[in-house]
């Protein structure tokens, strides 16, 4: 026997957390994009899409948050700090990539400096994953070692029934358990099969990887110049990434009045290492890919002990290029050694 | 022989004499129906050239990489009419010689390639010229007249709703053959000319700026719609600019390599008073 929630019941389930004090946040697709974003009704969601093309990343990390506005005056300058809300908010649909991307990013938000911006975010809200039911060409999720069905990051399981009417709940954490509260009434107890998870090939081995990338020797290595060609050095795998966490600060206004705003900023960018002197020791788009796969696949790593990627595939997806950590991962895999 | 054979066998003989010391073109990419830009620098790499109806990306954008042209050797690219405009606009614009430039042009028609005679910019002005009245697709035009039907009220929250899906990642820029800039105005920030920040006010400026910078020179090719990572409708804010320039100019970007920027030349008998 398990706990079932069927479809025709998530109109009634959406509604009780709503009453308890909860957004509901969801996959939609709006202005013809596919992002998370609040819903009040289940015929909002688009539950039937293999991933979307932002992340929820962006409800947590924003592309530009606003830190503290200040004046200054003749004698003082005043400041006046501005922390998001405190909000309860239910990630309803999360893909367990995106979900394991939020607690790949937590250490690190947390490490020499508590974010208050990003753990005011994080506590108030409750993650639901689906369980995939399909995956694409880019999927890559087991090549990090995670798989379709990872509850990583996940408050609430939500494994689809092999019928299609529903799903199977799961709670992973004391917060998943609490949000089935509310809607203990529209849950039932039953026998149910569930669906397969889809077949997600694996597309490079992360233990070659690992110790290449981890050898001093490869820094150098004219495979850089040669993986990274055709990178036409835009920021669109950085910030469709649910790992990728680089920010810049910038102050917004005049002299006298402003914002101090958190912006997001991409190591894909000629400027992010730009020194005031004009010198920059990334200058060439060959040493930035370099840093973005070291970063993810070795500091990180050496850091918080795991890798900066959760396999959603975004990078090579949404790449006007085709290219991404796959192919690169790929063929750092298949180097003579 | 098919038009890839015919372009691999071209590129091999480039290669091997030493008229060209690259050849940019397409390979096979992640995916049966993806091409992404290779890059071919000996004669035995030729199989790895793709050529067929799904490629069709601008690769004029390489063209102008910092350094590739510095040296006068030659290089071949694999360019569609519109790739050939937008190095003929880098050519009038300064920006590279078109005799270093040797062009397997092809076309896609009815869904397959199609080579198109002639390997200098100069062979394709009768063909170019030949594009002006071609118009646009039927989808883009209903899209284009959806747009101009429009109160400007309703326009503006179009876009409005449009420009906030922008995270400025600068794919657009980055993949446009136009934005040869070595610093764009959006990165000069000693001291900061213009908010980085992607709110909705940002990313009007953003795309505004952007579509002016274009405007007469944008030949349609696509690429910064097809890169938008957030489906912003580019082609119909260039396609406004361009639909302008040739209305109010009879400028049609990049006939020729020796035509002149509609936005910085200027006539002696110009009615206008001033010059901005």
């Amino acid at each position: 026997m398990t706990r079932i929630l069927l479809k025709s019941r998530l109109d009634d389930c959406l509604g009780a957390w709503r009453t308890a004090g909860f957004s509901v946040l969801a996959p939609v697709k709006r202005n013809e994009l596919t992002r998370f974003d609040e819903v009040q009704a289940a015929s909002e969601i688009a539950l039937d899409i293999v991933i979307t093309e932002r992340t929820i990343k962006e409800h947590f990390f924003l592309q530009t948050e606003p830190l503290i506005k200040y004046q200054i005056s003749k004698k003082q300058i005043e400041t006046e700090e501005m922390l998001p809300p405190e909000r309860k908010r239910v990630f309803f649909g999360v893909r367990p990539c995106d979900a394991a991307g939020l607690d790949i990013d937590d250490p690190l938000f947390g490490w020499d400096y508590k974010d208050e911006y990003w753990f005011r975010r994080r506590e108030g809200s409750v993650i639901v994953t689906i369980a995939c039911s399909q995956a694409d060409d880019f999927c890559m999720c087991t090549s990090v070692h995670l798989a379709p069905d990872s509850t990583k990051g996940s408050d609430l399981m939500l494994h689809p029934l092999r019928d299609g009417r529903g799903w199977q709940v799961v709670p992973h954490t004391d917060r998943g358990k609490a949000l089935l509260e509310p809607v203990a009434p529209m849950l039932q107890e039953e026998v149910a099969e569930t669906a397969p998870v889809p077949d997600v090939p694996v597309k490079f081995d992360l233990d070659k990887v690992s110790s290449w990338l981890s050898d001093p020797a490869n820094f150098e290595s004219n495979f850089w110049k040669e993986i990274s060609q055709r990178c036409i050095g835009c920021g669109s795998c950085t910030y469709l990434c649910p790992t990728c966490h680089c920010f810049d600060i910038q102050d917004e206004g005049d002299t006298y009045n402003g914002i101090r705003r958190k912006n997001w900023d991409s190591c894909s960018f000629a400027l992010f290492t730009m020194h005031t002197s004009g010198h920059n020791p990334r200058n060439t788009q060959s040493t930035r890919w370099r840093q973005r796969i070291m970063h993810k696949f070795n500091y990180y790593r050496g850091k918080f002990g795991v890798n900066s990627c959760s396999g959603c595939g975004r990078c090579t997806r949404q790449c006007p290029v085709d290219m991404g950590i796959t192919e690169t991962l790929h063929e750092i895999s298949n180097l003579p050694r | 022989m098919g038009i890839q054979e015919q372009y691999r066998k071209e590129a091999a003989e480039l290669l091997s004499s030493g008229a060209v010391k690259l050849v940019i073109g397409y390979g096979e990419g992640t995916t049966a129906d993806r091409r992404r830009p290779v890059f071919i620098r000996s004669a035995e790499y030729v199989g790895r050239l793709v050529l067929d109806a799904n490629c069709v990306a601008n690769l004029s954008a390489y063209l102008v990489q910092e350094g590739l042209l510095s040296d006068g050797k030659k290089v071949a690219a694999f360019l569609k009419p519109e790739g050939i405009r937008s190095m003929n606009i880098l050519a009038a614009e300064a920006q590279l010689d078109p005799e270093q430039v040797v062009i397997l042009g092809f076309d896609i028609e009815a869904g397959q390639a199609t080579s198109l005679s002639g390997r200098n910019a100069s062979d394709f002005t009768a063909l170019i010229g030949s594009l002006k009245a071609s118009g646009l697709s039927p989808e883009l035009q209903k899209e284009a007249d959806r747009l101009e039907h429009m109160g400007s009220a309703d326009r503006f929250e179009y876009w409005k709703a449009q420009f906030s899906k922008c995270i400025k990642c600068y794919a657009c820029r980055q993949v446009c053959p136009m934005c040869y800039c070595r610093r764009c105005i959006v990165d000069v920030n000693q001291p900061q000319w213009i908010n980085t920040s992607s709110h909705t006010l940002g990313n009007f400026e953003w795309n505004i700026i952007r579509a002016f910078h274009l405007a007469g020179r944008c030949v349609a090719c696509g690429g910064c719609d097809r890169s938008c990572p957030v489906n912003i409708p580019l082609r119909l804010i260039n396609h406004r600019m361009a639909k302008e320039a040739l209305d109010t100019f009879g400028h049609f970007a990049g006939e020729s390599a020796d035509q002149k920027p509609v936005l910085a030349t200027f006539r002696q008998d110009d009615p206008e008073t001033f010059i901005l």
